[in-house]
């Protein structure tokens, strides 16, 4: 099936169950994760607090865990020539401790100890200034379009492209820090780019929506595929370097970035192509009074 | 029209003075360590340890009655408040020097018949406060008048303060501002001073100290591991000198504010290290005064004096005989701590130094967060972060090039692309802000969303926006049609559709219709950001805002204009 067949062959309605059916599917993970985790997606020890210690050793996983048996140890992960050890709480004289266990046995450690005061101010301030960052997106975006209902569908689009992002993180086991945060927002940017082209397209030239629709998608798949093999090149190089050149480390930054962008462009694509343009289709082509009268 | 017209065109001759610029802002220069950009990379790339601090403390106004606290304090029988005094009737006597520990010297006791009447002159707000200090052990301070609020220098909560005054019938005064959480500018002030003398005695080169929302306090450190980093900051450094009275039991004999000056720690010949300080006055009279009665001139070996910071012995001799024999004598102001011997004594004495020094912190601090990259690891996330860079930038050249199939587009979209990232380093190093890991994602980011508008132009510019390359259909014929009746329209009015006719315009100006719209909701996006995390943020949404302005308002115009000319050609 053609791209161009699904744009302008099939009734809108139609077409639209596929959107409506995936995001209830987003919905439906991120609710799991939030019944069984008290959070939609999965928190990195950013936010739920805690010390991160990488270390580069070549000693065993279980030879890692008996010399840090005196601490709360909870996870260890080889990453390259690396290991990545996450500890739970601990007071302050166990924490100096276990730095200057770490400092004196290994040359280049890198430590991060987050307390809880830290993280549950880091997790209060995502949850007042995400919202305010995305508000303020759809302001802007109704003040370019001054037409509500294609507002609504740009801003609807890209906040369902994050969710499917995130329940993507869900899957993969990708868990919220302040880089997954910047991702997220990355998408917001990303994503409104294309509905923004499609829509002003749409809105501002002559001929059928189909046309048009079909004269931005050009563009369109060619901006998000651009993003998207710089991404996926990201994705590659961050998870699998390490293992061809034993010297680097697996930058999680970077890894958790480009998992989450990966995903997230790919809906983008769906939803700009399929959600936006069919309600676009639905939209413009309705047998309704105003719109005639308008004409 | 040639090249060099082409750069009469304001549009482009402002993009290529902006390139030429950062070209020389960013491009290393010979210093004493070689040759060396005048970019700036964070703790994260350039190795180093940084620290968060909360400052603990609370500005509350409170509902007590000074004499139901001063009834409590003397076990009185009624106080009553004449204009700045307090009389307070105690039945029985009052224990000597009750009212001088509670803090009101100078307090007149007259006694008669079984009943103690203490005169005590203060005003109310000081008889909270001194009570306050004593309950938590903390300073407190009247801060402000009408309301009286007081700033207490520890952590409190309300509850915890409303049953510190329940059995004094008192309690925080109702409303939300009366308990708020964090401490006073000044203070605030006052504690990143201490904090920046303190860390600069340390000796390195690169320190930042940063206060967020009043309560928390940001440092960063270049070249320290994070234990010595948090050893010197996280504690408050309260100094106290005590004195052994009999068997392992000691007496308070002064704290750090008596110590009126410090002299840098020396080291004898025998590797001993000692940090010479000089006493007050009144610190050399406590001395002498607590050195006697405890006996220790008289039998210095018996008597250790010993000195404390937060509560931890960190020196304890006997007295010198030399100075045990003066003291016997008069008050002795000049002394020398002397903390052992080789580098242990040698650090010992710095730290002990600093602390003296600097005196503690005028709040109580807890460390809420900290960390360390050492310099090598941090070099080592650079260079991947430019290989990234490197393939993230051929892996967009390709699907340009894969795209439209020509090297007068590739070349130009992949070098405007290149060129705002120049420009964006150039306003960083301009600045003097720092690179760290979240910037240089905030770079992709733009990177990102640049080549998206740089499509946009291509495209609306090449073939009008209506055609599409994916397969030869007929609504794609349609399309092109749209766009040769435009064109045909456009040659009938007279006009060519090279860069200064009117399609080309009226298709540049839609293509930037688009760019404007999606850079704006990108910017409204990042800007509440710029503030979040304690600012961990701040850097990737900074270098966002600031790139997809350089992009909007330098690079693409002159690129839309660039690309004209190479239409035209």
């Amino acid at each position: 099936m053609e791209l161009e067949d699904i744009i302008s062959r099939y009734p809108p309605r139609q077409v639209m169950a596929i959107p409506v059916a995936i995001l209830a599917l987003a919905l439906i993970i991120l609710g799991t994760t939030y019944y069984s985790s008290g959070s939609p997606v999965k928190l990195g020890v950013e936010f739920t607090g805690g010390t991160l210690v990488t270390i580069p050793a070549t000693d065993s996983e279980s030879a890692i865990k008996e010399k840090f048996a005196g601490y709360p140890l909870a996870d260890v992960r080889n990453i390259g020539s690396r290991y990545m050890l996450q500890f739970g709480p601990m007071n302050d004289v166990m924490y100096g401790q276990l730095v200057s266990l770490v400092n004196s046995q290994y040359e280049n450690a890198e430590i991060r100890f987050m307390g809880p005061i830290y993280s549950q101010a880091l997790q209060q301030e995502a949850l007042r200034y995400i919202p305010i960052s995305f508000l303020l997106m759809a302001i802007v975006v109704f003040i370019i379009f001054r037409e509500p209902f294609i507002s609504l569908i740009v801003i609807f689009c890209a906040l369902t492209d994050i969710l499917i992002a995130a329940a993507f993180m869900n899957l993969t086991g990708v868990k919220l820090s302040l880089g997954t945060v910047a991702a997220l927002l990355m998408l917001i940017g990303y994503s409104v780019d294309t509905d923004i082209l499609l829509s002003m397209r749409v809105l501002k030239r002559k001929g059928t929506v189909e046309e048009k629709a079909l004269g931005a998608m050009g563009t369109g798949l060619m901006m998000t595929s651009t993003t998207l093999a710089a991404v996926l090149s990201l994705f590659l190089l961050s998870n699998l370097l390490y293992l061809v050149v034993p010297s680097f480390t697996r930058m999680d930054i970077i890894a958790d970035i480009s998992t989450v962008l990966l995903f997230g462009l790919l809906a983008d694509m769906f939803n700009t192509w399929i959600t936006n343009v069919q309600a676009l289709r639905w939209y413009f082509n309705r047998p309704s009074k105003a719109r005639r009268q308008r004409r | 029209m040639s090249w060099s017209d082409i750069l009469k065109e304001p549009r482009v001759a402002f993009y290529v003075a902006a390139v030429f610029i950062a070209l020389i802002i960013i491009f290393p220069v010979p210093t004493e360590h070689g040759w060396d950009s005048r970019l700036k990379y964070g703790l994260d790339i350039e190795g180093g340890s940084w620290l968060q601090l909360q400052l603990q403390g609370a500005v509350v106004q409170l509902d007590v009655d000074p004499a139901k606290i001063l009834e409590m304090q003397f076990n009185a029988s009624l106080v009553e408040h004449h204009g700045d005094s307090y009389i307070v009737d105690v039945n029985g006597t009052v224990p000597e020097g009750l009212a001088e520990d509670l803090g009101y010297p100078g307090a007149k006791m007259v006694q008669r018949a079984g009943t103690t009447k203490v005169t005590i002159i203060a005003q109310p707000e000081s008889v909270i406060v001194n009570y306050l200090q004593s309950a938590l052990d903390t300073d407190v301070k009247v801060v402000g008048v009408a309301p009286v609020q007081y700033e207490i220098r520890t952590n409190v909560t309300r509850e915890s303060l409303n049953g510190l005054l329940a059995p004094l019938g008192g309690s925080v005064a109702p409303g939300e501002d009366a308990f708020m959480e964090g401490v006073t500018t000044s203070t605030v002030d006052e504690t990143k001073k201490v904090l920046d003398s303190k860390l600069n005695r340390l000796g390195l080169k690169d320190i930042k100290v940063r206060v967020v929302d009043n309560k928390f306090v940001l440092i960063d450190l270049a070249g320290v591991d994070v234990g010595t980093a948090q050893d010197v900051v996280g504690k408050p450094g309260k100094f106290e000198i005590r004195i052994q009275t009999k068997g392992n039991e000691t007496v308070h004999v002064l704290y750090g504010d008596s110590v009126e000056s410090v002299d840098i720690p020396r080291g004898d010949r025998g590797g001993n290290w000692g940090v010479p300080f000089m006493l007050s006055e009144e610190g050399a009279d406590a001395f002498r005064k607590a050195a006697i009665d405890a006996g220790a001139t008289k039998n210095p070996d018996a008597h250790e004096i010993s000195m404390y910071l937060d509560k931890d012995e960190i020196f304890s001799a006997p007295l010198a005989p030399e100075l045990a024999a003066s003291l016997q004598r008069s008050p002795v102001r000049n002394m020398e701590a002397r903390v052992g011997s080789g580098d242990a004594g040698s650090l010992k004495a710095k730290e002990l130094y600093i602390h003296l020094r600097e005196g503690a912190l005028p709040v109580n601090v807890a460390v809420i967060g900290s960390g360390q990259v050492t310099a090598a690891l941090g070099r080592q996330f650079k260079m991947q972060m430019v290989i990234a860079f490197v393939i993230a930038l051929l892996a967009v050249a390709f699907m340009i090039y894969y795209r439209y199939r020509e090297r007068k587009i590739v070349l130009p979209m992949v070098s405007t692309s290149f060129s705002e990232v120049v420009m964006m380093l150039g306003v960083w190093a301009a600045m003097g802000w720092q690179l760290d890991l979240a910037s240089l994602a905030g770079i992709i980011m733009v990177i990102g969303t640049g080549v998206d508008h740089l499509v946009i132009i291509t495209d609306e510019l090449l073939r009008g926006g209506e055609a599409v390359s994916l397969s030869e259909r007929s609504i794609k014929e349609r399309a092109e049609a749209v766009a040769d009746r435009e064109a045909e329209k456009a040659e009938k009015e007279g006009k060519a559709a090279g860069p200064s006719g009117k399609v080309y315009l009226a298709r540049l100006s839609r293509a930037f219709a688009i760019i404007l719209g999606a850079a704006a909701t990108t910017i409204a996006a990042m800007f509440p950001l710029l503030r979040m995390g304690f600012g961990a943020l701040t850097g990737f949404a900074l270098i966002i805002i600031i790139g997809v302005l350089i992009g909007v308002l330098l690079a693409r115009p002159a690129y839309g204009r660039i690309l004209g000319h190479i239409m035209a050609d």
